[in-house]
């Protein structure tokens, strides 16, 4: 399957078309397709600095795109009002690549929090459903430590209760197995498994980590130069011969994402070029 | 290049300005929701207040000692050591209370605030209560500028009375001042409108421009260590600045 040639799915939930921004002077999409269907993890690959991150905040609405749209569950995220990204945010939950938590909160006030803020609950019930999370993630032991005491595993995986503490449609993972050890790393990737197929959410995962893209996404988009340059399943990209996929799944060092950062002819910058000296 | 190079900072210094003027008008506007949050609000006066007591009593309670002790002397040159009390509660009501106090919590709890926010925004936390359909504005913004509002005018009131006390303490029991010359004369001097509640106007002002200054430069720290340690200099630069042009602007209106 081509880039180019994606059919548009009726129960896409998340619809990308032709998305430009611009950061700086840099040129982050120019043109950028892509569609996340209903259920299932979607994975988006691509050099670091390609913006995937940036997609995230499209999808949520944090950053207006200079041109494009994003369509996420019917909905025209670059024209929604506050209050309805608002409302559409209680039905998204994103893991931040550094947990995020509040600090100055123990880790149950943290998955606390959105329900204080957004339900009136009875107090009991507000307990319970906390501990349900907490023991989703296997940390309801740990609901009156303080975010300062703990691992870098722990603190995702409480990020992760919190973000399913209002049972989303729709949850983005940024970046969500940078930084820990393969215990934490595998404790994660189960966690966005069975989160996934028990509460039949949709799930978009930003990451490099191509083993465990491997053993968790269903299908893969690998963006570059503000452009999707292949889709597909991971073991059908893996084997797909295109040179972006060649370099990417090969991990090689120089191909379409060079290894010389763009700079002034090597020779002439040293003065060793003709008509320099 | 040198002129350019001015004038960029000029218009980036009005620009910022402008900046601060909209973000005011922003938490202004997010004032309402924030009672929402009113717990929030009541921890954020219960840290900019109370935790800045200690420092504020034993400020005002050494301003107020060497204020009697300068005026003391000044005043015996030409024989009118009886005007003590007045004097000093004068200064004090009028001027120093509000002032000093001012420029103590910007130090204090101003820095602290633009710490904090500048870090919640390095860590994300802001980012991560948007994405929660909670608007930082309202959660984090406007109980930080309620709580200096509220405050401030306490902690003037604190500030004077230790002020009070301090001259108390070195005209009467230490320099031998008649007590109840020291009280007569400023009870029937000091004015409750014109003396006692433009001070407090003045610090209520102060409360609001020194935590909408400290809200502002957390809020919009560059998300670095070096950034937010810049944002925090500048707190307490551009809040002592404030103050004391405010000062002298709001003494020419009132007087």
């Amino acid at each position: 399957m081509n880039a180019a040639d994606h059919v548009k799915t009726a129960d896409a939930l998340v619809q990308v078309r032709g998305l430009r921004t611009r950061i700086g002077a840099k040129m982050i999409f120019d043109g950028l397709d892509l569609e996340v269907p209903r259920g299932g993890i979607t994975a988006i690959m691509g050099p670091s600095g390609t913006g995937k991150t940036t997609l995230l905040r499209h999808i949520t609405g944090q950053l207006r795109p200079d041109a494009g749209s994003v369509v996420v569950d019917g909905e025209e995220v670059t024209k929604l009002s506050r209050r309805g990204l608002f409302d559409l945010r209680e039905r998204i939950g994103y893991l931040f690549q550094n947990s995020a938590l509040l600090t100055d909160f123990s880790v149950f006030e943290n998955v606390a929090f959105p329900l204080r803020r957004h339900a009136r609950l009875p107090e009991e019930l507000l307990r319970n459903i906390v501990l349900t999370k907490l023991q989703a993630v296997g940390l309801r032991g740990a609901a009156q430590l303080m975010p300062s005491e703990l691992s870098g595993g722990m603190a995702r995986r409480v990020a992760l209760a919190r973000a399913i503490v209002f049972d989303p449609m729709l949850i983005l993972y940024d970046e969500p197995f940078v930084g820990l050890d393969p215990i934490a790393l595998n404790q994660v990737l189960r966690l966005i498994r069975t989160l996934n197929s028990t509460l039949g959410i949709t799930s978009i995962l930003v990451a490099h980590e191509l083993a465990a893209i491997r053993q968790v996404a269903d299908r893969v988009y690998l963006i570059a130069n503000g452009k999707l340059v292949a889709q597909g399943a991971p073991d059908e990209l893996a084997h797909q011969d295109s040179p972006w996929t060649r370099q990417f799944f090969g991990g090689e060092a120089d191909g379409p994402v060079p290894f010389q950062y763009p700079a002034p002819d090597y020779a002439t910058e040293l003065g060793f070029a003709e008509g320099t000296r | 290049m040198n002129a350019n190079l001015r004038r960029n900072w000029l218009l980036q210094g009005i620009a910022s300005v402008g900046e601060c003027g909209l973000f005011f008008v922003a938490v202004l506007g997010a004032l309402p929701k924030s009672l929402c949050h009113w717990r929030e609000s009541c921890r954020q006066v219960w840290f900019v207040g109370a935790m800045s007591l200690v420092i504020v009593m034993t400020c005002g309670l050494f301003v107020g000692m060497v204020l009697a002790l300068q005026l003391y002397y000044t005043l015996s040159i030409f024989g009118g050591t009886a005007a003590l009390g007045t004097v000093v509660a004068l200064s004090l009501f009028r001027e120093l209370g509000p002032v000093v106090t001012a420029l103590l919590v910007a130090g204090r709890a101003g820095t602290a605030v633009t710490a904090e926010i500048g870090l919640m925004r390095a860590t994300d936390q802001l980012d991560a209560m948007s994405m929660m359909a909670v608007d930082p504005l309202a959660y984090v913004a406007a109980p930080r500028f309620l709580a200096g509002v509220i405050a401030m005018p306490l902690l003037a009131c604190v500030f004077n009375a230790m002020g009070i006390f301090g001259g108390h303490l070195v005209g009467v029991t230490w320099l031998g001042l008649d007590n109840g010359t020291f009280w007569g004369n400023m009870t029937s001097t000091v004015d409750l409108h014109r003396d006692i509640l433009d001070g407090l106007y003045k610090s209520i002002v102060f409360g609001g421009v020194v935590s909408l200054i400290a809200v502002f430069q957390g809020y919009t720290a560059p998300p670095t260590s070096e950034g937010v340690a810049y944002s925090t200099t500048r707190t307490v630069v551009f809040s002592s600045i404030v103050i004391l042009a405010f000062d002298f602007v709001m003494t020419a209106f009132m007087t």
